[in-house]
Formats: structure tokens, C-alpha cells, sequence
């Protein structure tokens, strides 16, 4: 049986672009045999604990879906004093105020319980999946990221492909490093170095709910690296 | 112009008599110090009010900023669980120790200083517990200088001086059918300044190092002092003795923690 993955992010608490995106992957094949969703489960988009509770039904099976947590959960987190900081100034800099109380008011606590049992990613075969950086949550990787700060990201992330979701962006690019020399001067003497980075892939896997009637995710086959980019409409 | 940058001299008040004496000697026209002038050592308000004195340009270490915010990094910034309980103690003793304005003045420190294309950090531009060691991915290293905007990043918190000279970088971003876009980096240059008060070089001397702009010569300097002064000084403190053992050798790889990138989400 063909490895098939289909990797999504960004629902932000679009029940309806779930629900389409849910019904496209029934229709792929190869079949899609495991379902990542890349954080940003939740958001301002309307319903986010009936989102929980769908990714939580058992009829998903068998893509047991592998969820990680994403700059909105991490906002939801430090709103209700379970997160690394009390306070929201990202949620309020990026939504406004007005965010702070409909965010509070859109979801249940033990959907926040449930949200806090995510992890931060997943390392799986060659590929590292996380929703914005190995760095953090909040971090916006896209081509037009400095060429440095991608190197050092995929340097990070310690694998060939690295897949997110913070833009909410469909993007796949390669980068590769090389001619780098260095020279280090230490207190016992010298020491010549040489550095390459083989070339590596940044593969950003689109938004299902932030924009109302298109989703978009990603179906990636690790054994061939096959790569499709998926839009629908619903 | 020449500059003696200095870093971490962790209450260690004989090892910063001895260098501040040395850097007098090499005549230089402007002292950078890239801060932890408290933890370990037995003479924190002593260090931080020679520095104050002497109104030389500081940036905030890590120990500064734990001492100001509250020791909250988790416990991957240790080696080991006996490291973490030794760093506790030391931290608790110093900020028993510590007077008032000296707390207040480690709290208006700046995490980086900046004179031209020079930056001033204690460990890393992202982080003041980052640690930039000389075997670090050469890309990831630039990284860092890059996003320091600057061409020469002179850092500390490792406690091993050192400098690094990265040249001829060329990095390539191939995005779907679109052309690739080349970047070339030009010559950048780290500069670690190494311990005065705390060496892990092998050896007991305080380190610093002096950097001319003319020449952009970096010169690593290494200055021997009464060590067991201060050895004998943090065993009447009551600090842990395994400092003083190691402050005598110069003890190589202590404390540092496991990842050196590993930075707490605070």
C-alpha cells in the first residue's frame, strides 16, 4: 500500500471548508492513508468547538489524524492563562481587540483542554512538520524569506522536507547552500572549515477556512516525494 | 579606534581588576562589555559598580536578565538535574546579595549595543541564552550576523574566545517554475569574548579581546589572576564548591546546556 499523506493547516474554525476538504480526500487515490493538520485548528471563522469535535470523531478513521498546534492555538492558550505568556499581544497586533473577547467567547474550556495535549510537530521518516517554524508557532516562513533565515530554519529542521502552514500560502521551493568557508581562531590555534547545506524543500501546505469558499491543502507521497497542490471550492 | 570587549564576569571582582589593569596597558580607546556580571562569583554588587564607575557601554547577559525577570528558563538550559540545582542556588545567593540600584541597573540593560557595522550581543541576536560556539553550521552562523545587520557580531556566553571569519556564502532559492534567486554573502566576521571572570577555555585566565577598526585585527587576549582568591571567597560564601573547583582549571564544557540553540519561550 502506497504511503499517502494529506497535509492541511489554517481552518481556523471553517466547519463547511472541513467538511469539503474531508470529502475531496475521501475521493483521492492512491488513498490518503494519514491526515496531518498543521494548527490553526481553531480561529475567528465561527465554529471552533464544533471543528474539535469533528477532528475528534472516530469516522475520520483510518486517517487518525495527527494534529499539531498552531499561532491560534497558542493565542487561545495564553488568553486563558494556560499558555507561556498571560498576556495577547500578537491576537490583538495581528486581529485588534475586538478579537480578544470573540475568541474567549468561541470556544469551551475542554476544547482548550484537548488543544493543550497537542504537540508542537511531527518528525515523521525525512520530513518535519510544524505549522510555522522549527523555531515557533508564530514564525512566517515563505519563499520570500530571507535566503539566510531559511537556510538556518532548514539547518533546524534537521530533515529534507520541511512542510508548514503559518502563511497559509501553496508554495513547494527548494533552497540550497554552498562555497561557505570559515575560519576559526582560537586561544590553541586555527582551524579551517567548509560548509554546504544539500539542497532541501520548504513546502507550504495553504489554508483550508481562512478564505471563505476556497480551500487548499496538500497530498504528499514521502516514497516518491510526489508533491500535489489542492484547491477546492465549496 | 581600538576596543577591548569583555563578557561574563559573573561576580568575579579579582578577575576584573586584572584585565581592566591589562586593557589599560594596551592603550584602547573605548571598553564594550557584553554582560553576566552577577552569578557564580562571590562579589556581584562589587563588579557591577566598577563597571557602573567606569561608565563603560554594557549589554544584558542571561544571568542579568534572570536576576531582573526571575529564574523561569526550563530545564533544558542545564546539562544536568545536579546543574540545575547548583545554578538555583547560585542565583538565590545572588539575589539575596544584590543591593537595589545595582537590580535596577542591571534591569535597564539593552540586550544588544551597536557602533557602525559593529553589534554587541551577549549570546545571540535572538537570545541572551543562545549560544554561538565556533562549530555551529557556517549558514546558521551567518544567519546570525545577517540578522544582526551588522559585519561584525561580537558576542560572549560560552566562555571560549574565539573569532570566526565566514566568507563566500552562496545560498539558492529555487520556488516552482519561477527563475532562482542567488544570494552571496559578503565577509562577516564573530567575535567571542570569551570570560573574565568564568574561563571554560581549559585554562584559569580571564579572557577579552581587543578589536581594531582600522586593521578589523582581532587580538585574543589572556590574563593570568589571583584565582584563589576568589576560589577562597565563594567557599566562605557558601556557594557550591564545584565553582571554585572549576573556576581553578578553567574547566572546559561546564554548564553548558544540551542544545546550544535551545532558547525557552518565556
Amino acid at each position: 500500500m502506497i504511503t499517502h499523506w494529506a497535509i492541511l493547516s489554517g481552518i481556523e474554525g471553517n466547519l463547511r471548508a472541513l467538511e469539503a476538504v474531508l470529502k475531496d480526500l475521501q475521493r483521492q487515490r492512491p488513498p490518503v492513508t494519514t491526515l496531518y493538520v498543521l494548527g490553526d485548528i481553531i480561529g475567528l471563522k465561527g465554529q471552533n468547538d464544533a471543528v474539535v469535535q469533528r477532528l475528534q470523531m472516530p469516522d475520520l478513521e483510518p486517517l487518525e489524524p495527527q494534529i499539531c498546534i498552531g499561532w491560534w492555538e497558542e493565542q487561545c492558550f495564553n488568553l486563558f492563562g494556560v499558555g507561556m505568556s498571560g498576556e495577547v499581544p500578537e491576537l490583538i497586533a495581528e486581529q485588534g481587540e475586538a478579537a480578544v473577547g470573540q475568541l474567549w467567547e468561541s470556544i469551551s474550556r475542554s476544547s482548550v483542554q484537548w488543544l493543550r495535549s497537542l504537540p508542537f510537530g511531527f518528525h515523521e521518516l525525512d520530513c518535519l512538520l510544524v505549522h510555522g517554524s522549527p523555531v515557533s508557532a508564530s514564525e512566517v516562513l515563505t519563499p520570500a524569506t530571507s535566503p539566510a533565515l531559511l537556510c538556518d530554519r532548514l539547518i533546524r529542521a534537521d530533515a529534507n522536507q520541511l512542510f508548514c502552514g503559518r502563511s497559509g500560502e501553496l508554495f513547494d521551493c527548494w533552497i540550497s547552500a554552498e562555497g561557505l568557508t570559515a575560519e576559526v581562531r582560537t586561544l590553541d590555534g586555527t582551524e579551517q572549515q567548509a560548509f554546504e547545506l544539500p539542497q532541501r524543500r520548504l513546502i507550504g501546505v495553504g489554508s483550508v477556512g481562512r478564505q471563505l469558499g476556497i480551500a487548499s491543502y496538500v497530498l504528499y507521497q514521502p516514497g516518491s516525494n510526489y508533491l500535489k497542490q489542492c484547491v477546492i471550492r465549496y | 579606534m581600538k576596543y577591548a570587549v569583555m563578557s561574563c564576569i559573573h561576580g568575579n571582582y579579582e578577575a576584573l581588576n586584572a584585565v581592566l589593569l591589562d586593557i589599560d596597558r594596551q592603550r584602547v580607546d573605548q571598553i564594550y562589555c557584553l554582560g553576566d556580571l552577577v552569578g557564580y562569583g562571590p562579589y556581584p554588587n562589587a563588579v557591577v559598580e566598577m563597571i557602573r564607575s567606569l561608565d563603560i557601554p554594557t549589554c544584558q547577559g542571561c544571568w542579568d536578565e534572570d536576576i531582573v525577570m526571575g529564574l523561569n528558563a526550563c530545564e533544558c538550559s542545564y546539562p544536568s538535574q545536579l546543574a540545575e540545582k547548583r545554578g538555583r542556588r547560585a542565583h538565590e545567593w545572588t539575589n539575596r546579595m544584590l543591593h537595589p540600584e545595582v537590580r535596577e541597573y542591571l534591569a535597564q540593560l539593552p540586550m544588544t549595543l551597536r557602533q557602525g557595522n559593529l553589534c554587541f550581543v551577549h549570546g545571540s541576536p535572538n537570545s541572551q541564552h543562545e549560544y554561538l560556539l565556533p562549530s555551529m553550521h557556517g549558514f546558521a552562523a551567518l544567519e546570525r550576523v545577517l540578522c544582526a545587520q551588522a559585519d561584525v557580531l561580537f558576542c560572549g556566553h560560552t566562555h571560549i574566545p574565539y573569532v570566526r571569519h565566514l566568507r563566500d556564502g552562496k545560498i539558492r532559492v529555487q520556488h516552482s517554475s519561477a527563475n532562482p534567486q542567488e544570494f552571496q554573502a559578503s565577509v562577516k566576521m564573530i567575535v567571542n569574548a570569551g570570560s573574565v571572570g568564568e574561563p571554560r577555555h581549559g585554562r584559569p585566565n580571564a579572557t577579552y579581546v581587543i578589536y581594531d577598526t582600522d586593521t578589523q585585527e582581532v587580538t585574543l587576549r589572556e590574563v593570568p589572576y589571583d584565582y584563589q582568591k576568589t576560589c577562597a571567597a565563594i567557599l566562605e560564601q557558601g556557594l557550591p564548591p564545584i565553582f571554585a573547583w572549576r573556576l581553578a582549571r578553567g574547566m572546559e564544557f561546564a554548564e553548558r546546556a544540551d542544545d546550544p540553540h535551545h532558547v525557552c519561550q518565556r
